[in-house]
């Protein structure tokens, strides 16, 4: 599942999200249900309403209609007649006889007889002049209502009193009701809330005006108002459940989930912060039995971590001053060297500093290891690498580059005391009394000393990079002398070196070292023995206007220059190249020189990884030579054999120019065996040395490796060289070395 | 109690001659200026040769009550004028039942001049003969109109139905009420209140006056009464009538004693209710029949 980053948030996002968006659900369904039924709710209230209308409106006008045919009735009632006749006794009649009569109902505030001309039968006795009780005077015997101040209504009625059989008119009944208590004395309300019957007004109004006077609630039906008091209830209950539940699930989350998660995530943060120390497991303890585990696990798992990290940390302390210390003498070794002159190299234009660079070299050591054995040659190399380091101050190492050559780098020290250092190792050297191992002769060393002056440098890291080149060449000054052992480099030892070639072949070589231009790579077949495929030898070739430039003068510059890097970097590119031009014949390969100091280089591997590809069509050897290989054995396997892995294959080129010993030829990481020509043509010399080549031989072919045969120039030869067990030749015989296309003028 | 055949024979040729002899009966309301009020009767006009018989109902009823129009009717039927007026009890065209506890301001004495109205006004109708008939306490009225009015010219006879008289502890009255009326009268407080009076036990709400001008009517001044009038006079009680048991039977002795002719009409109540109607109807008619002008 693609995951996109952003969506990525702390778990309490989420729960937030997730407890609002199930709150929000909730609400919606409660709210929903809250609307239907008040929407229920509202319209029975609306029907209760008009059928309460309805009812009031009855019930009045039924009560008008009691009320005038209890007035009719009363008219005709004896008594009254005998009142208006003589009301001598009214108020006793009043008081006594007509409030105990059936004709007045409880709920008859006021009933008052008038006379013929509408007065009042007899005048209030109190002082009750209230604005509710009836006129002392008819003015309209129209039924009218009064309100009291206290909002009561009253409604005053009158009707005349006749003669009986006539209709003379002999007075008036008045009479006032409290409509109110007459509504609730004389109906019993379905759809009317009695206790809500009001009347409000101030002025007197006809009777006909009375509804609007009148306000009244409905009789909610009790279904409904127990079914939405029950909505209600349940509305208020899940809320507050709600609202208790979310706390509860907040805390309960809080509790179980975030906190745990939260302390873990924060255990973790400051594991991660600070890794190297000691983790102290959080005191907390969860409920969640997964998390407690967790936070035990994860304890554990960076104590582990620690534990296997500072168990790393010492195994890679050991590997580190393992592929860093020289096996034989256990100081720094080639590694080390490049290492730290290639952190000297990026650091130095941040810290410049004075940089002097040292090499110690013993004179004719291979004739002394060929001489008094490898065991004493070790011995030379151990002594020579404590003696120099001894005599070294602290600070500086020195290291062993190779087979009998050192190196030491001194920073921030003066020319003269880097002279003076040299000087001290130098005689240090001498000194030492070698006799004690065997060795008759007396040893020399020769040294060479570059020095690089930053505040005088016009361009610091050109004249750092050129300072093992150029005490390379001091130390090759060195070798030559006989007295003065210790060489500083100057630019006339450069000269010197390269008298024998003109300055425009030198410039040549160099420009098309550095530049690629003026090289034509050349081909060189080798041809299989048994099953007649081919490969070929690249050789490089210079040539610049009709100026064409021999090996050996472009070899001497090379050497003497110190450029055999750029010098092999040139040409792999070259062959790239020509591989990608599709300029190398199909179903065969070529085989590339490097020299000793390009198989040094960290990078060498890198460089072949641009030929990976072709490497399924095309057969591609590396070829180094055997005292390169020898002297740097360990490191050489390394690298080497990364490249056999990769498909490549490795030539082991000049066997028997060098040590050829016999010892290293099991051990080698190389998958061919050329012989030097030197070794060819003694196949023709006397029956002991033929034997003896072609005993190595067949011991080379019996080692699994293949045997080419170089310098093959006749059939005799080629016949020889298939008797010794050649898997391939190489010679003159099967044609000169042709040029590859030249690609770079094409371009 | 079963009716008895005859009794049902009678009703039967009662019905018919009521319905064979249209209704001539009349309300007449006169206005008694002396009164200052209006009264009613019913009037039915008989045979000329006959004479007019007024009939006067008892306390607070109307001539609407049955026994009247029961005899009124029946005398009617019988050729006879008749005259049912209601004494208005202070009451302009009174036509209903006075309550107990109604308000009472009328007098025995205004009674007894709305009495001689009606008999002037039968005299103003051209009718020489007249005889009363009264009821109860309409009874004692026309023996108080007799005693003080003597219109011994003008009626030629009185029946006097259930008469007894209306003052005695036996009968309800309590001395103390009527002591103390008497002081409010004298006092010239003429403020209402309620007294024990015949059925009305306490409820009977009267001014004093009104109150005590009707114990005057008490059992001696009943039997002089009787005594002093020229005018024959008949007096027919039901043997049953519950008043006899408060004023005892004695009280049919002491009529005996008196001029008035005694007739007993054994097991009739009060009012001669239902087959005792036609009994004293027979009793009436037997008595205003020719043997009555030769007494």
């Amino acid at each position: 599942m693609n995951i996109k980053s952003h969506l990525t948030q702390p778990v309490k996002i989420y729960f937030t999200a997730l407890l609002i968006a199930g709150l929000l659900m909730l609400a919606l369904l409660i709210g929903n249900l809250y609307y239907q039924t008040q929407a229920i709710q509202t319209s029975l209230q609306q029907k209760n309403q008009i059928q309460a209308q309805e009812e009031i409106s009855f019930a009045l006008e039924e009560n008008i209609i009691n009320l005038t045919s209890n007035l009719l009735e009363l008219a005709e009632w004896d008594e009254i007649r005998q009142q208006i006749e003589d009301p001598s006794y009214y108020y006793y009649w009043h008081e006594d006889r007509l409030k105990g009569s059936p004709y007045f109902k409880k709920h008859y505030s006021q009933l008052e007889i008038y006379d013929a001309n509408k007065w009042l039968l007899m005048p209030y006795i109190t002082d009750n002049n209230s604005e509710t009780n009836l006129p002392l005077q008819i003015t309209s015997e129209e039924p009218t209502v009064i309100f009291s101040p206290k909002n009561e209504a009253f409604l005053h009625l009158f009707e005349p009193v006749f003669e009986p059989d006539s209709k003379t008119i002999l007075g008036y009944i008045g009479l006032s009701v409290a409509l109110h208590q007459n509504l609730l004395t004389e109906h019993e309300f379905s759809f009317v809330n009695p206790d809500s019957i009001r009347f409000t007004g101030t002025n007197p109004v006809p009777l006909s005006e009375l509804e609007s006077h009148l306000q009244f609630e409905p009789i909610t039906n009790s279904v409904s108002n127990d079914l939405w008091q029950l909505i209600n209830n349940f509305t208020t209950y899940v809320i507050i459940l709600l609202i208790i539940s979310t706390i509860l699930i907040i805390i309960i989350f809080q509790i179980l989930f975030s906190g745990p998660m939260e302390t873990l995530s924060n255990y973790v943060q400051q594991l991660k912060k600070q890794p190297k120390e000691a983790a102290k497991i959080t005191q907390e303890r969860f409920l969640i039995r997964e998390f407690e585990e967790l936070k035990h696990s994860i304890h554990d798992y960076h104590r582990d971590l620690q534990t296997t990290q500072n168990a790393l940390k010492t195994q890679y302390k050991i590997v580190w001053e393992q592929a860093r210390r020289d096996a034989l003498t256990n100081i720094y070794n080639r590694r080390a060297f490049d290492e730290a002159w290639n952190e000297l190299v990026a650091t130095f234009e941040y810290n410049p500093s004075n940089i002097t660079f040292i090499l110690f070299d013993c004179d004719f050591f291979k004739a002394l290891n060929d001489t008094y054995g490898h065991e004493i040659g070790d011995d030379v190399i151990r002594i020579t690498a404590k003696t120099i380091q001894d005599s070294l101050p602290s600070e500086f190492p020195v290291y062993r580059i190779g087979g009998d050559e050192f190196a030491i780098i001194l920073a921030g020290v003066a020319r003269h005391e880097a002279f003076d250092i040299a000087k001290k190792c130098l005689k240090a050297l001498k000194s030492y009394n070698f006799s004690g191992i065997g060795i008759k002769e007396k040893l020399a060393f020769s040294v060479g000393i570059s020095h690089l002056d930053y505040q005088s440098s016009k361009n610091l890291r050109n004249d750092l990079l050129n300072l093992p080149r150029q005490a390379d060449i001091a130390m090759y000054k060195a070798k030559q002398a006989h007295q003065h052992k210790i060489q500083c480099y100057k630019t006339e030892l450069e000269q010197e070196s390269l008298s024998l070639v003109s300055n425009q072949v030198i410039n040549t070589i160099v420009d098309a070292i550095h530049t690629g231009k003026y090289i034509s790579m050349h081909l060189q077949g080798i041809h299989s023995v048994t099953d007649g495929t081919l490969y070929y030898e690249s050789l490089i070739r210079v040539q610049k206007e009709g100026l064409y430039i021999y090996p050996s003068d472009i070899f001497s510059v090379v050497e003497r220059r110190r450029l055999e890097v750029e010098m092999d970097t040139q040409i792999i590119q070259q062959m790239l190249n020509a591989f990608k031009e599709e300029l190398i014949p199909q179903h065969t390969g070529v085989s590339i020189n490097i020299s000793g100091k390009t198989l040094l280089q960290p990078q060498f591997v890198d460089l072949f990884q641009p030929f990976l590809p072709y490497l399924k069509d095309y057969k591609i050897v590396i070829e180094i030579i055997e005292n390169t290989l020898i002297d740097h054995m360990e490191y050489a396997k390394t690298v080497l054999n990364t490249l056999r892995a990769q498909g490549f294959l490795i030539a082991l080129d000049d066997f028997g120019s060098g040590y050829s010993s016999i010892r290293y030829l099991a051990h080698m990481p190389v998958d061919i065996i050329k012989f030097d020509m030197s070794m060819t043509l003694a196949l023709d010399a006397d029956e002991k040395t033929k034997n003896i080549i072609i005993a190595t031989a067949k011991m080379v072919r019996n080692s699994g490796y293949d045997l080419v045969l170089e310098g093959v120039e006749t059939e005799a030869m080629f016949k020889k060289a298939k008797q010794a067990g050649a898997t391939h030749v190489q010679g003159y015989l099967f044609g000169k070395p042709k040029s590859i296309p030249s690609f770079h003028e094409t371009k | 109690m079963q009716p008895s055949i005859s009794f049902i024979l009678k009703c039967l040729s009662i019905s018919l001659l009521c319905a064979s002899i249209p209704a001539q009966a009349v309300t007449v309301a006169q206005k008694i200026p002396s009164l200052s009020l209006t009264a009613e009767a019913n009037y039915m006009l008989g045979e000329e040769d006959k004479p007019a018989v007024l009939i006067l109902h008892g306390f607070l009823t109307t001539n609407q009550f049955h026994t009247i129009t029961s005899i009124a009717n029946f005398l009617h039927s019988e050729g006879f004028s008749t005259l049912a007026p209601t004494l208005t009890l202070n009451i302009s065209q009174r036509r209903n039942l006075l309550r107990c506890n109604s308000l009472h301001t009328h007098t025995l004495e205004r009674d007894t001049m709305e009495i001689d109205y009606w008999i002037q006004w039968l005299q103003a109708q051209g009718h020489e003969k007249i005889v009363l008939i009264g009821h109860s306490s309409g009874s004692l009225n026309l023996l108080e109109y007799l005693a003080t009015k003597k219109p011994e010219n003008v009626i030629s006879s009185t029946i006097f139905t259930s008469l007894f008289y209306l003052n005695g502890e036996e009968l309800g009255i309590i001395p103390d009420e009527v002591e103390s009326a008497r002081m409010l009268l004298k006092n010239r407080i003429n403020k209402p209140g309620s007294y024990h009076f015949l059925f009305c036990n306490d409820q009977y709400y009267a001014t004093p006056q009104s109150f005590l001008s009707y114990l005057k009517l008490d059992r001696a001044y009943t039997t002089q009464a009787l005594n002093t009038i020229k005018t024959p006079s008949y007096t027919i009680i039901g043997g049953a009538d519950k008043r006899l048991h408060k004023v005892g039977r004695e009280w049919l002795n002491e009529l005996e004693s008196t001029p008035t002719n005694l007739i007993i009409i054994e097991g009739a109540n009060h009012f001669f209710s239902n087959e005792y109607e036609f009994d004293i109807q027979d009793t009436i008619l037997h008595i205003l029949t020719p043997p009555l002008t030769e007494p």
